[in-house]
C-alpha cells in the first residue's frame, strides 16, 4: 500500500497536500478532532500533527480545488453558513479549515442524515448542526450570525433562489457565495452548460459578481461550482 | 417610535432607525426554555423576551424578520411589518460576539459559542425527537454491546499479559491500564525496541517511561523472534481495536440518548442512562416505573434475597454509579439515591410522553436536594446495636479505565 511521505502546503490557507511514496498527491486538512475520522478517510500523522485525507470524489469543494479553483474564500476564522450539510463530509473539512475561531453553521433538513451530522459535530465545537429547511431562513436566524461565506450544496430545482434568499438574510457586504449546481436536478432535459448560464444570470441580477464557474467532472458529473461575491 | 426587533437565542434586541441599540431583554440560559421559545417562534410566537421588551418600550411600529409572527403582534395591538436583514438585524448579527459581551449575556466569546453550540444541538435533537421511534432500543443494544466488549477486553488482556510476559515479565506490574499495555506491545513489539520518544507519544509520564526503559534493559524475559512477536501483536491490535469500537459506541450512545431520553441523560449521563433503559427494557417501561423501583433497578438479586430472608432491602441498584452516590459517606447514599430516583422517574416520563427538555431544571433541583442531604446528615447516625447489613450488590464497574483484577 502506498504511504504518505510528506505533507505540503498548498496556495490555500489551511489546505494541504499529502504526497505518497508513489509520487501521487491528495488534498488533506489538519484534523480539528484528532483521532476521529468522518467518512472512512485516512488519518495521517506527521511530526505530531494529524491530517485527514480529503477525497475529491466525495466532496465538491475538494473537487473544485483540484479542478483549479483560483480563490477559496473559506479561510482561517471564516464564518460560514453551510446549506445542505448532509452527514458532514465537506462541513468537517470546512470546520478544519476555519479552525476554532471560525464557525460553521450547518443546515440540513433530512432527519436521517442529521443524525450522522450530529455525531460529526459532537467532536467539533465550531460546527453547529441545525435541522431546518433552507427555504425558511427566518427559522434559523436566531441560531446564526452574519457570515463571510455562504456555501450552498442542496441539489434543489430552485436552489439558486434559496441561495439568494439566504444571502439576503445573512451575507455580509463583500462576502462570498459558493454554490454547487447540479444540472440534472434543475432540468434533466437541458444541456448542463445552458443551465449554469441561466443560474449565473440569476445571481448577477441579484447583485453578485461571478468570479468563477468550475465544472466538477470527473469528480462529479454534470456539476459545477460557482464562486460569487456580493457587491 | 418605530423599532427593529431582533430575536436571537441570546435574547431580544430593539434597534432604532439609525441602527442604534435602544434596549434589550436577554433570554434565560435554560436550554429547554430557549429551544422551546425558538420552536414556538417558528409557528409565529414572538420570543418571551421580545414580548417583555415590547411591553417595556411600547413602540408604535415594529419591524420583524419572521412573517409568521406579524398576526400575533397585531392581535396585541402593535403595528408590525416585515423587512429582512434590516438596519437592526444587520447591526446585531454582524457583531453578535461583541453584543453578547456588552450586554453581559456571557463573559467571554467562548462561553457565547458554547451556549450556541448547546442550543443548536438541543434544537436539532428536539426536532429529531418527533420522528424517534424505537430508537431507545438501539441505545439499549449498544450499551449491551459495550458490556460484552468490556468482558472481552478483560479476557484478552489477561491472555496478552501472560503471553507477552514470557518476553518482558516486568511490564505486567509496571502498567496497570490494559489499553496502555496493549499500546506498548503493538507499538514496539520487542522490548529492546521501546524508546523514550515512543512512550511519550503514548502519553506516559517521564518518570514511568524511565522505569519502564530500565526494566526493559534488565529484563529476565526470554528472547523471542519476529514471528513470535507478530502473533502476540495480533492480540494486542485486537484489544486496541476493541477500545476504539468502545469509544465509537459510547459516542453513538450519547447521541441517541440525548435524542430519545434527553432528561434522563442530563441527570445521569448517557452511559448510566442507557443502562437504566436496558434494565427497564425500554424507555416506555422506565417511564411507567415508580421511583422506588428505579432506585433499585439492577439490584434485583439483593432485593429478592432481602425479601426472602426478611433482611434490609438494597438502597440502590445501578444508580450507585452516579458519582454523588458512591463518593458520599455510606449513611447519605440511600437518601441521595431516593432523591435521584424521584427525579429520574419524572425525567423518564417527560422523555417518553412529551419530549420537552427540562433536564437543566431537574438537575438544579437535584443538586440542591443533595446539598441539603449533605448538610443535614453531615454526621454519621449514632451506632445502633450491631446489626449486619446485607451489602447491596451493584454492578459498579469502572468506566473507561479498566483496573486489573487482583491477582
Ligand atoms: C449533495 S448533498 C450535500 C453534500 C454535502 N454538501 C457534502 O459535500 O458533504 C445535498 C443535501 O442537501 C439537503 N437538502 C436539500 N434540500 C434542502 C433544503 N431545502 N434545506 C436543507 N437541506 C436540504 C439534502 O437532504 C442533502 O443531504
Amino acid at each position: 500500500m502506498s504511504e504518505v511521505v510528506k505533507v505540503e502546503k498548498t496556495e490555500f490557507e489551511n489546505i494541504y497536500e499529502c504526497v505518497y511514496n508513489d509520487g501521487t498527491t491528495r488534498l488533506c486538512t489538519k484534523n480539528l478532532a484528532p483521532g476521529h475520522n468522518v467518512y472512512g478517510e485516512k488519518l495521517i500523522k506527521i511530526s505530531g500533527i494529524e491530517y485527514r485525507e480529503w477525497n475529491s470524489f466525495r466532496s465538491k469543494l475538494a473537487g473544485a480545488i483540484q479542478k483549479g479553483l483560483k480563490k477559496n474564500p473559506i479561510v482561517r476564522n471564516s464564518k460560514v453558513l453551510y446549506l445542505g450539510a448532509a452527514s458532514g463530509t465537506t462541513p468537517s473539512h470546512v470546520s478544519d479549515i476555519v479552525e476554532m475561531q471560525g464557525k460553521v453553521y450547518a443546515v440540513e433538513f433530512s432527519p436521517r442524515v442529521v443524525r450522522e451530522l450530529i455525531l460529526v459535530a459532537q467532536h467539533r465545537p465550531n460546527l453547529f448542526p441545525i435541522l431546518a429547511d433552507a427555504r425558511f431562513p427566518q427559522y434559523y436566524r436566531a441560531l446564526v450570525e452574519d457570515v463571510d461565506v455562504l456555501y450552498v450544496d442542496i441539489a434543489q430545482p430552485d436552489e439558486t433562489d434559496i441561495a439568494i434568499r439566504n444571502a439576503e438574510f445573512f451575507l455580509k457586504d463583500n462576502a462570498y457565495l459558493m454554490m454547487a449546481i447540479k444540472a440534472r436536478s434543475i432540468d434533466v432535459t437541458k444541456d448542463p452548460k445552458e443551465i449554469y448560464k441561466a443560474e449565473v444570470k440569476k445571481l448577477e441580477e441579484k447583485g453578485f459578481d461571478i468570479l468563477e464557474v468550475i465544472q466538477l467532472d470527473p469528480y462529479d458529473k454534470d456539476h459545477a461550482m460557482v464562486l460569487a461575491e456580493l457587491k | 417610535m418605530k423599532i427593529y426587533l431582533v430575536e436571537h437565542a441570546i435574547g431580544a434586541f430593539a434597534y432604532d432607525e439609525q441602527g442604534k441599540l435602544v434596549d434589550y431583554v436577554l433570554n434565560s440560559k435554560d436550554l429547554g426554555k430557549v429551544v422551546e421559545a425558538l420552536i414556538d417562534n417558528e409557528k409565529g410566537m414572538p420570543l418571551p423576551s421580545a414580548k417583555e421588551l415590547l411591553s417595556k418600550l411600547k413602540p408604535d411600529e415594529v419591524v420583524v424578520e419572521n412573517e409568521a409572527e406579524i398576526p400575533e403582534l397585531q392581535k396585541n395591538g402593535v403595528k408590525a411589518s416585515l423587512e429582512i436583514h434590516n438596519i437592526g438585524s444587520k447591526a446585531f448579527r454582524q457583531s453578535l460576539p461583541k453584543i453578547a459581551l456588552e450586554t453581559k449575556f456571557t463573559s467571554s466569546e467562548e462561553e457565547l459559542y458554547s451556549f450556541l453550540y448547546e442550543v443548536s444541538f438541543e434544537y436539532t435533537r428536539r426536532k429529531l425527537r418527533g420522528a424517534a421511534s424505537k430508537r431507545d432500543l438501539l441505545a439499549i443494544q449498544a450499551i449491551r454491546a459495550i458490556d460484552d466488549i468490556d468482558k472481552t477486553i478483560n479476557l484478552f488482556s489477561e491472555r496478552l499479559r501472560e503471553w507477552y510476559s514470557i518476553h518482558f515479565p516486568e511490564l505486567d506490574n509496571l502498567i496497570e491500564d490494559h489499553e496502555m499495555y496493549a499500546n506498548i506491545v503493538s507499538k514496539f513489539g520487542h522490548r529492546d525496541e521501546i524508546t523514550e520518544e515512543g512512550l511519550k507519544e503514548l502519553g506516559l509520564s517521564k518518570e514511568k517511561s524511565q522505569r519502564l526503559l530500565t526494566a526493559a534493559k534488565k529484563s529476565i524475559g526470554a528472547d523471542v523472534t519476529d514471528v513470535d512477536i507478530k502473533s502476540v501483536r495480533m492480540l494486542s491490535d485486537t484489544i486496541l481495536e476493541l477500545y476504539r469500537i468502545r469509544r465509537e459506541l459510547t459516542d453513538y450512545i450519547e447521541s441517541v440518548m440525548r435524542e430519545v431520553a434527553p432528561n434522563v441523560t442530563t441527570l445521569v449521563g448517557p452511559t448510566l442512562g442507557a443502562r437504566l433503559l436496558s434494565l427497564a427494557g425500554s424507555l416506555e417501561d422506565l417511564a411507567k416505573m415508580p421511583a422506588s423501583t428505579i432506585q433499585v433497578l439492577g439490584a434485583e438479586k439483593a432485593l429478592f434475597r432481602a425479601l426472602r430472608k426478611k433482611g434490609r432491602p438494597p438502597k440502590h441498584g445501578v444508580i450507585f454509579q452516579y458519582p454523588e452516590i458512591h463518593t458520599s459517606p455510606r449513611w447519605q447514599r440511600g437518601k441521595i439515591a431516593r432523591a435521584l430516583a424521584a427525579k429520574l422517574a419524572i425525567a423518564a416520563r417527560v422523555d417518553e410522553f412529551s419530549g420537552r427538555f427540562i433536564g437543566d431544571r431537574l438537575n438544579e433541583e437535584l443538586k440542591k436536594r443533595i446539598e441539603e442531604i449533605k448538610t443535614k446528615y453531615a454526621q454519621p447516625p449514632p451506632k445502633k446495636v450491631q446489626e449486619e447489613q446485607p451489602k447491596p450488590k451493584h454492578k459498579g464497574k469502572k468506566e473507561e479505565k479498566r483496573k486489573r483484577k487482583n491477582k
